[in-house]
């Protein structure tokens, strides 16, 4: 039920407009159903008035009585609504009342303030409310309790002690039966119409809950698979840095152990050669002993690139040796209490290292100042040089490439680069990938 | 080459059998006596302990971490045999383990990078230098201590042939293999270290660990 409607305003001289006032004042009362009810009240004191006047013959006592009972049967239709069960109970026991003291064979009344009255038709409204607002079980009994009031009061009523009693009779039980009758399935159509739309309700509810708890399934489902890959690509950033660290090693006890051996082998023959004095050998082996060295050095950059073995140590010493072979000075200040993961531990490693050589490459800087601390969710490398500033995130560029990585453990990279320097370079590291 | 006519008795520490071997041969055939070659540094205490080596060559990385146990030994076996040298030899170059190493051990220390046993005589050499109580530091490390040394606007007043000279005097030179070095004649060479030791505000001191020791303090602070 919609309390707010389209209401097309009166048009006067056309041939709705009666309908439109009509449309307009049923729109009105509804949206206002206590001043209605309270109009409605108003009309019954109205018809109901005329009958206390005729009794003007009766004592005072009578007739405050006669007001009493009236404003019990107004009162109950103002009531209905808030209490429909109970504003009915309390007008069918006036009716019965009625019809066992106020209504006497001959149509006199015995007691004046149990006469029937204008004011009965509060019947009528109270079995539609009920037929309305209550169940229909509720609202069956009521149209019983109506009809066989009904049928008891014509009974005593009697209008077959009238001129034509079949007739009389007749017309009285249709009338008031089809008016009984009418206020029922009136009241009924509308409570079919509220629950129709109630239903629909607790349809349209249903589906929604049911949509929302698929939603929600669909959520959570989709939150255990993001922890799920989380945990996978944890492992795999774990397992690759494990994987790196193997594979120095291997280079480390196989081929440099070999090439260093080999070097020293060709070194030894070159030394034994330059004494013997065979030039054109000794040029070959002198070549062969300088290529071997060469590879050497070749070899250990490549290994370091893979994974400087130092790391094994923590980050703050391989940051040491990395500040040893900068280009620029480094002041270095490793503040961590608690190591973070190896793969962790190389990333930073490898970001400091790649900072550095750009400090040293692009940045015109005189000094660095590398510094790692802990902060709550895992650590801060900051790179910080003196030099132009300027730098910039380019797609493709270093800077970003760095930020690509980092991102891969849900790291973040900031720079700050003003024109004109100094350029600092944050990256934010989780403890564990 | 034939053997030197001072044999000295060595002990090697090295995991990996195939330079453990190698050296072992290189320095019989140059007429050392290698008394001990093991593969860990438990095994490398215990023959020091036993034998009582001139020198201990010893592998930075051995069992069971891989990381820095022979510079432990070293440092231990310095600090309860002080009349033993000890050589570490490494992978890569360690400036602060080199630096940590030379602090606690002034005298009868060395640090070279691996490759250096290519150039044997050199390295055998080196051995020799640090059995007598001398000191070697890898060039590598002195090189990186001069670029890395936040003393940068001192040391752009000496000269290139200073810069030289103190290179050599932080690889534990002494003034006659400067000169010989550097082609020059020792009455140069003593000249040069006045001159640098002057500019850089140093005392001077004609021992030559003990100058390595200042200019190594000097290139770190």
């Amino acid at each position: 039920m919609s309390r707010s409607r389209a209401r097309p305003g009166p048009v006067p001289g056309t041939s709705d407009y009666a309908g439109n006032v009509l449309r307009e004042v049923s729109a009105w009362l509804h949206d206002r159903p206590g001043q209605a009810d309270a109009l409605l009240a108003v009309a019954l004191l109205v018809v109901t008035a005329p009958q206390l006047a005729a009794g003007g013959q009766e004592s005072v006592v009578n007739r405050i009585a006669f007001v009493v009972v009236t404003v019990l049967l107004v009162a109950s239709v103002v009531a209905r609504r808030r209490y429909p069960v109970a504003a009915f109970a309390v007008v069918a026991v006036i009716a019965a009342a009625q019809i066992v003291l106020g209504v006497q064979n001959g149509g006199q009344a015995q007691v004046f303030a149990l006469q029937p009255t204008n004011a009965d038709l509060a019947i009528l409204v109270l079995l539609y409310t009920l037929a309305a607002y209550r169940p229909r079980p509720v609202s069956i009994a009521g149209l019983v309790a109506c009809l066989l009031g009904s049928a008891v009061a014509i009974a005593r009523w009697s209008p077959a002690n009238g001129p034509h009693p079949a007739d009389a009779l007749f017309a009285a039980a249709a009338g008031l039966g089809g008016l009984t009758l009418a206020a029922w399935v009136l009241g009924d159509s509308v409570a079919y119409r509220y629950r129709r739309a109630y239903y629909a309700s607790l349809e349209e509810r249903a589906a929604r809950l049911e949509a929302e708890r698929d939603a929600q399934a669909r959520i959570a489902a989709a939150a255990e698979r993001a922890r799920e890959l989380q945990e996978q690509r944890a492992r795999a950033v774990d397992e690759s840095a494990a994987r790196l660290r193997r594979i120095e090693r291997d280079l480390h006890d196989g081929a440099q152990v070999r090439l260093a051996a080999l070097a020293m082998t060709l070194g030894e023959i070159k030394e034994n050669l330059e004494s013997s004095g065979d030039d054109h050998t000794l040029a070959l082996v002198g070549a062969a002993h300088q290529n071997a060295k060469d590879t050497l050095a070749e070899l250990r950059d490549l290994a370091r690139g893979i994974h400087p073995p130092v790391l094994d140590r923590g980050l703050g010493p391989a940051l040491g040796i990395l500040a040893g072979t900068s280009a620029i000075p480094v002041r270095l200040t490793v503040a961590i209490t608690e190591r973070p993961s190896p793969a962790i531990e190389a990333m930073a490693y490898f970001c400091a290292a790649e900072l550095l050589a750009n400090a040293a490459k692009h940045s015109g800087a005189s000094r660095v100042a590398v510094s790692v601390r802990e902060q709550d969710s895992g650590l801060s490398l900051s790179v910080t040089d003196d030099g132009d500033g300027g730098a910039r995130l380019v797609p493709g560029g270093g800077l970003a490439g760095l930020r690509e990585r980092v991102q891969t453990v849900d790291g973040r990279l900031e720079v700050d680069s003003p024109p004109g320097g100094p350029t600092i370079v944050t990256i934010d590291l989780p403890r564990h990938a | 080459m034939t053997a030197t006519p001072d044999p000295l008795r060595i002990v090697i520490a090295e995991d990996a059998a195939i330079m453990r071997d190698g050296l072992t041969q290189t320095l019989t055939r140059r007429g050392h006596d290698v008394v001990a070659a093991v593969a860990d540094a438990e095994a490398l205490r215990r023959a020091v302990d036993e034998h009582r080596p001139d020198v201990a060559v010893i592998d930075v990385r051995m069992p069971p971490t891989h990381t820095d146990e022979g510079l432990r030994a070293a440092q231990a076996i310095h600090k309860d045999h002080p009349g033993v040298g000890v050589l570490v030899f490494s992978q890569y170059i360690e400036t602060q383990s080199a630096t940590e190493l030379f602090a606690s051990a002034p005298a009868g220390v060395g640090y070279l990078l691996k490759d250096r046993v290519a150039d044997v005589s050199d390295f055998i050499d080196a051995i020799a230098r640090v059995a007598h109580g001398g000191t070697v530091l890898d060039p590598e490390v002195v090189r990186q201590l001069l670029t890395a040394s936040r003393r940068g606007d001192t040391l752009a007043a000496l000269t290139p042939r200073e810069r030289e000279v103190l290179s050599l005097i932080a690889q534990g030179r002494s003034n006659a293999a400067i000169a010989a070095a550097l082609f020059i004649s020792p009455k140069v060479v003593e000249k040069h270290v006045a001159n640098i030791f002057d500019k850089l505000g140093l005392a001077p001191d004609d021992n030559d660990n003990r100058r390595v020791i200042a200019a190594l303090r000097y290139l770190e602070s």
